[in-house]
């Protein structure tokens, strides 16, 4: 009862925020939602046992994709959300049958390259993505309303959490627990391995995909070096590390946590924040091997 | 009376600085050297203003916020500037990623931006033609391209012996590589039928490409010696600081000592002019230290500098910098005011002398009205020092020709 009260009254909080904060802590939040839904979409991959590090690469398709449906096609711009995450989704469809024969780092590898192939496409075929320039539209999402893009970001990010959530309390959990910790034992039980994977892979890949659209639409650009970034990929693995693996509040909370840190460290020490925060990393992964929220967790239980 | 006279000063003083500032908020890389400089340069341009009294009776607040050279950061920079700080301009910039993430929200708020960073054509095109509250210093790709072949133009008449109408395009195989050598191809075919810059210099182009050692790569032998083979007058190679001194050692080792040997990377290596073989290569750039000897104004940042920093200013982002608060400064003062129309009219009016080497003189580009600088530099590597070859107004040296080969060192 005190659990969901306290989810009520988050949500409570999340959406009423624009209504009381500056245009800056809207933006910061904003932000910190696009890199927790990454964050969780990364761990709920994670949890079949596969370490993905395709995340940058979906990230960047479902960017593109948004970018080319309104400026090509004149698709409306939330369309183009939905857009980025099927493109990322049937991608992800498509090279799963092939890379989700792999496995441990054979997998986590090749998605890496995925990420640097999907580059070297969008730098390429110019006339579609525009090339090294990359594309730009004209107007943002909702015309670059912050509250409006706060609110459609929290909407996405309230979505993934359910997911994450259907992962966790449906019988997807045994099936891919089963999976991550013995496949010969899994494959005993009658659980298709392969057919599992593979759905998780999309969901994650579209939530990727949804998550690269948003985020193109709110800067109203695409750009190779730019979009797909190791960034969207590194943040959002720290995030869940730091928070905690194989749950849904793990990466939420690696997400607040590393996301306000990052962005409030650099007010208090201009210079050389990015090795404090580095070194926070460091410290939490090593000393916290639960990560926060599972630390808490544990604290809390053996009391 | 003296006395009298001393308390009155201060109290004037004192009552200017009581005074809100006007705060001019920067958002620049800072974990980077180019961004660090710049940040230094403009607390140098501030703490000189307010030395001499402020502006307007009023002292000057730079805000600096580090955008991490990611979009999402330096956007957000933005609105904590507008939102947070209530900065009356902006300032700053670097990369044209970062940039294309600000201008959305640059153009919600509108408020008078002089902007140093962000060479892609892609950023004009976003910025829009209506933006008159912008105003951009760097010059935009297309203008840095245009203002080497009007530079080598002028060489060429300036040095009778000089020739470029072979060129050979060395190029990394990534963005940067490709976007040059696509930019000199269009150009080429302008050339060809008369038109562009190019025109009346370049009468054939060849193009091979590489693999950077900063992406793994490093053995240029292969495109090397196509490029002794085709034995261009110009052979230029655009990649990285990474690739400069192994393709040096490896033009060597083949024996490949073009007329004119250019390297176009971003940025060269630290301590490249030590290096003996740098001596004679050409480089493009907005600013090189040598301009200290032959401007005053550039003699001034450069002691001031070090004078503050410790350290020499080692980016043309520095004087940039510098550049960036003085000719903000120096339209507000015109202006008397803090009215944006009369501050817009005098950026656009005022010609101001910056160390970057050049009057600073806005006029319009392709798309937006506000163009700062349109020109980048040659310069040459001679004896470890870079020297300005051209605009031949601000060369520091006469230009080596042709390349002296390797014997010897």
């Amino acid at each position: 009862m005190r659990k969901l009260s306290f989810i009520i009254g988050a949500v409570i909080f999340a959406v009423f925020l624009p209504t009381f904060a500056d245009m800056y802590l809207i933006h910061v939040a904003s932000s910190i939602m696009i890199f927790m839904c990454l964050a969780l979409s990364w761990d709920m991959m994670l949890r079949t046992g596969q370490l993905s590090f395709g995340t940058a690469g979906f990230f960047g398709l479902g960017a593109y994709a948004a970018i080319i449906a309104v400026d090509d096609f004149s698709v409306s711009p939330v369309m183009s959300i939905f857009i980025g995450a099927i493109f990322a989704a049937l991608i992800a469809l498509g090279l799963g049958v092939a890379v989700l024969r792999l496995r441990e780092m054979y997998f986590a590898i090749t998605t890496l390259a995925l990420t640097s192939v999907f580059m070297v496409l969008a730098r390429n075929l110019s006339n579609l993505t525009g090339g090294a320039a990359g594309k730009i539209l004209f107007h943002a999402i909702f015309d670059g309303d912050p509250k409006k893009i706060y609110w459609l970001i929290l909407s996405f990010a309230i979505v993934v959490i359910a997911l994450s959530e259907v992962f966790e309390r449906t019988r997807i959990k045994y099936a891919i627990s089963s999976i991550r910790n013995d496949e010969l034992v899994a494959k005993s039980c009658g659980i298709n391995i392969f057919k599992y994977l593979l759905f998780v892979f999309i969901i994650t890949s579209a939530i990727q995909g949804a998550a690269g659209a948003i985020y193109a639409q709110q800067y109203a650009f695409v750009e190779p070096e730019s979009t797909f970034s190791s960034n969207f990929l590194l943040l959002p693995v720290a995030m869940a590390l730091v928070g905690g693996i194989y749950s849904t509040p793990g990466p939420i909370v690696g997400a607040i946590v590393l996301g306000f840190a990052s962005e409030y460290l650099k007010l208090l020490m201009p210079y050389g924040h990015l090795i404090i925060y580095g070194i926070i990393i460091i410290l939490t992964i090593i000393f916290l091997r639960k990560g926060v929220y599972g630390t808490i967790l544990d604290k809390v239980r053996s009391k | 009376m003296k006395k009298l006279l001393v308390f009155l000063s201060l109290i004037f003083v004192l009552s200017a600085f009581a005074q809100k500032p006007i705060k001019i908020g920067a958002i620049l890389p800072l974990s980077d050297i180019t961004g660090r400089q710049a940040a230094n340069a403009m607390k140098l341009a501030v703490k000189e203003i307010n030395d001499a009294g402020g502006i307007l009776g009023r002292p000057v607040e730079l805000i600096i916020v580090d955008d991490e050279m990611k979009p999402e950061k330096g956007a957000a920079a933005v609105d904590k500037l507008a939102t947070v700080d209530k900065v009356d301009f902006f300032v700053g910039g670097m990369s044209s990623g970062v940039h294309l993430a600000q201008i959305p929200i640059l153009k919600k708020y509108k408020k008078i931006t002089v902007w140093i960073g962000a060479a892609s054509y892609k950023c004009e095109e976003a910025i829009g033609a209506d933006a008159d509250w912008y105003f951009h210093l760097h010059p935009w790709d297309y203008l840095q391209g245009e203002s080497y072949a009007i530079g080598w133009k002028a060489i060429v008449e300036r040095y009778p012996q000089v020739k470029i109408e072979k060129i050979f395009l060395a190029y990394e195989e990534g963005a940067f590589g490709t976007a040059s050598f696509k930019s000199y191809l269009d150009e080429f075919e302008l050339a060809k039928q008369g038109t562009g810059v190019w025109a009346g210099l370049m009468k054939d182009l060849k193009g091979a490409p590489f693999k950077s050692a900063a992406l793994g790569g490093g053995d240029y032998r292969a495109m090397l010696l196509q490029a002794k083979q085709y034995d261009p007058d110009l052979f230029i190679w655009a990649g990285y600081d990474a690739d400069a001194v192994p393709m040096l050692t490896q033009a060597k080792e083949i024996g490949f000592a073009p007329k004119l040997f250019v390297g176009a990377p971003p940025g060269w290596p630290a301590d490249f002019g030590k290096n003996p073989l740098s001596h004679g290569v050409v480089l493009y750039g907005m600013w090189a230290p040598a301009l200290k000897d032959v401007s005053p104004i550039a003699r001034h940042f450069w002691d001031a500098y070090i004078k503050e920093f410790n350290e020499e200013p080692a980016t043309y982002f520095a004087p940039l910098g510098y550049t960036n608060i003085y000719f903000l400064v120096e339209a507000i003062k015109k202006a008397g005011t803090l009215e944006d129309k009369a501050i817009i009219k005098a950026l656009r009016e005022i010609e101001y002398e910056s160390p970057v080497g050049g009057i600073l003189k806005i006029s319009p580009s392709r798309i937006i009205k506000n163009q700062g600088f349109r020109a980048q530099k040659i310069l040459q590597w001679q004896n470890g020092t870079q020297h300005v070859i051209w605009p031949f107004e601000y060369a520091t040296a006469q230009l080596i020709y042709p390349f002296p080969g390797w014997s010897g060192r």
